[in-house]
């Protein structure tokens, strides 16, 4: 009874927020900029609620968001540059790299039991391999941007002369992962992920596959994300090996822990709190905040991960909290 | 030929301060099983410091050490009263994005206090080079990779033969036995904690000699000193050793016989082929 009010709770909030997000270019819209920051931040609510189903439900500490963005971003960049493919299926198949990539690595590492730090440090490094062999295999990558043919107001080539497609484009993708990370998360596959991020061994005794149920979360969460880096390369008009950018992809996990792990609305509302204002203070005070900024952001991660481990969504479940705090007080005067 | 054994030889010379860099964390892990991913960026703050004391005081960066050691230390022991003990029971996670925290906060820190530009000290005196045979050995590089080893040397002599070492071992061992033995577990995490983060303080003191600093390189060096700690695994110092020797060395020769771009290559294909083929690294004792 309980889960189910709370359940109602999660799609009202989720609810009004879109509602929200449908206008908001409505209000900016005279202004592109503010288009492009506003997308910007839900770029990084998708990425850190593609993470959550890795990072939240399953308890992996993935630090390579960027890394699968930049795979979905060249893979349908270069087809695009030498093929005149359409970003359209680009996206689908940047994903589908992103996922089969994500698979090849996984595959070895959960086969051979990585874990804990030694998981969350290998995905760090992947992503520092995959920027230096970007930099060196000339032929897709360089160190010279390579720009994607510009063709203004083409739809074909995902040029549509303003931000505002992009937005909605970006917004889709987030109810899609919004949709995807609910569904996950009230299904077996779920309760598996959620049980193995606990307890790994005690979830194997219990007849959990363990390695199966991470791959599956891997490949959802890399798919997600791989699509996000074939807008983002549309976006911005270019291809670069410093898409894969490690203290970026740190930055997703950050605000998947500071949301809330293993809630579906956490990461999102984590994102839209902290890369909001960080974007709206970038834009009003310029480039040097960005350093203060980083200090304020990381600030809130430590006093939130030492006072409120759960996350700031938790601070929306209260009363679902409540009674397990009434046992553990009992439990201590016992 | 001369190519070769001269990349050898200067994969080597760095190797020794990697070593020293890797002990650091090697006793924060070894030690209290923490996870301590701003190890980079504590290496990243003593480069800093020294660049500061040898700016403002004109002191040379090999003395540097003398002043930014008790710092770190101290830097140390705040750090782990004020965030690492109270995470010592949670999930690692927790652990892990706590001290990722810690390593943005440094590296934001740094980046508003000496701006992103690289920095770099003056000469230092033992600047300069010796040639032997065919082969130029710069003396910063030589006499950094003897103090690291002497350091090196020292603290393995300290954890085997004082008591103060011994109570530490012991904790790593086993932390509630100790604690019966009348060991306070908390006061020796917080000294290896301490004495973790002040030994980034020699080395950053001797990278200074040779080298510059910039907000960014605290990750690399991060990473740098997991992959040693991965290669070496847990409690063999003269493993930490061999093992930073060897990274030292695959990054020498791929800077040498491939491209300069392919050094951090080299370590993380080093790093991600041992966790899958000897988890428990070439030396350790566990894990």
């Amino acid at each position: 009874m309980k889960r189910k009010r709370n359940h109602n709770l999660e799609n009202l909030l989720l609810l009004s927020f879109l509602v929200i997000a449908l206008f908001v270019p409505l209000i900016f819209g005279s202004n592109q900029y503010n288009i492009l920051l506003v997308t910007t931040v839900l770029i990084y609510g998708v990425m850190a609620t593609s993470w959550n189903i890795i990072g939240g439900l399953a308890g992996q500490l993935d630090l390579a968001s960027f890394a699968y963005l930049g795979l979905g971003a060249f893979t349908s960049g270069t087809l695009l540059i030498r093929f005149n493919l359409t970003p359209w299926i680009g996206m689908i198949l940047g994903g589908l790299v992103a996922a089969a990539f994500a698979l090849l690595i996984g595959i070895p590492l959960f086969r051979f039991r990585i874990k804990g730090v030694w998981y969350a440090l290998t995905t760090t490094a992947l992503v520092e391999v995959l920027k230096v062999v970007f930099n060196m295999w000339e032929e897709i990558g360089g160190p010279v941007e390579r720009y994607l043919p510009y063709f203004s107001g083409s739809t074909y080539h995902m040029r549509f002369g303003s931000y505002v497609p992009y937005y909605y484009l970006i917004l889709g993708i987030l109810v899609i992962a919004l949709l995807v990370n609910s569904r996950i998360a009230h299904s077996k596959l779920g309760f598996y992920l959620k049980a193995l991020g606990e307890d790994e061994a005690a979830a194997e005794v219990l007849g959990v596959n363990t390695r199966a149920c991470k791959l599956r979360a891997l490949v959802y969460y890399s798919f997600l994300i791989g699509v996000t880096g074939a807008i983002y390369a549309n976006i911005y008009g270019y291809i670069h090996p410093s898409f894969f950018n490690g203290p970026e992809s740190i930055k997703v996990a950050i605000l998947g822990i500071v949301g809330g792990r293993g809630i579906t609305y956490g990461p999102l509302l984590a994102a839209l709190l902290l890369v909001g204002t960080q974007e709206f203070l970038r834009a009003s005070l310029g480039a040097e905040v960005s350093g203060l900024y980083l200090v304020i952001y990381s600030v809130i991660l430590i006093l939130v991960v030492l006072f409120k481990p759960g996350g700031i969504a938790t601070f929306f479940q209260y009363k679902n909290k409540k009674p397990a705090k009434q046992e553990v007080k009992k439990k201590n005067v016992v | 030929m001369e190519v070769t054994i001269q990349s050898l030889f200067d994969g080597a010379l760095m190797g020794c301060i990697y070593a020293l860099i890797a002990l650091g964390l090697s006793l924060i892990f070894g030690v209290m099983n923490v996870v301590n991913f701003a190890h980079g960026n504590f290496v990243m703050l003593s480069m800093y410091f020294s660049f500061w004391a040898g700016s403002l005081w004109g002191i040379d960066a090999v003395l540097t050490p003398l002043i930014t050691f008790p710092l770190l230390f101290i830097f140390g022991i705040l750090v782990y009263y004020g965030i690492i003990d109270r995470t010592l029971k949670e999930h690692y996670t927790i652990q892990i994005a706590v001290t990722v925290g810690l390593m943005t906060f440094l590296g934001a820190i740094t980046q508003l206090a000496w701006k992103a530009r690289p920095r770099a000290l003056p000469y230092s005196f033992i600047q300069g080079n010796i040639q032997f045979g065919g082969y130029t050995i710069a003396l910063s590089r030589l006499t950094s990779a003897i103090i690291s080893l002497i350091v090196i040397i020292s603290i393995a002599f300290f954890l085997s033969k004082t008591w103060l070492g011994r109570t530490i071992r012991a904790t790593s061992d086993d932390s509630d036995a100790a604690s019966l033995m009348g060991v306070d577990f908390r006061k020796t995490y917080a000294l290896a904690f301490g004495l973790g983060s002040s030994l980034t303080a020699i080395s950053g003191g001797l990278l200074m000699t040779f080298q510059q600093v910039d907000p960014t390189m605290g990750l690399r060096f991060g990473l740098l000193s997991w992959c040693i700690l991965a290669l070496a695994g847990l409690g063999s110092i003269s493993g930490l050793l061999i093992s930073g020797i060897i990274i030292g060395i695959g990054e020498s020769l791929a800077m040498t016989f491939w491209d300069p771009r392919a050094r951090s290559l080299v370590i993380y294909l080093i790093f991600i082929l041992v966790l899958w083929l000897r988890p428990k690294g070439l030396f350790g004792r566990k894990e």
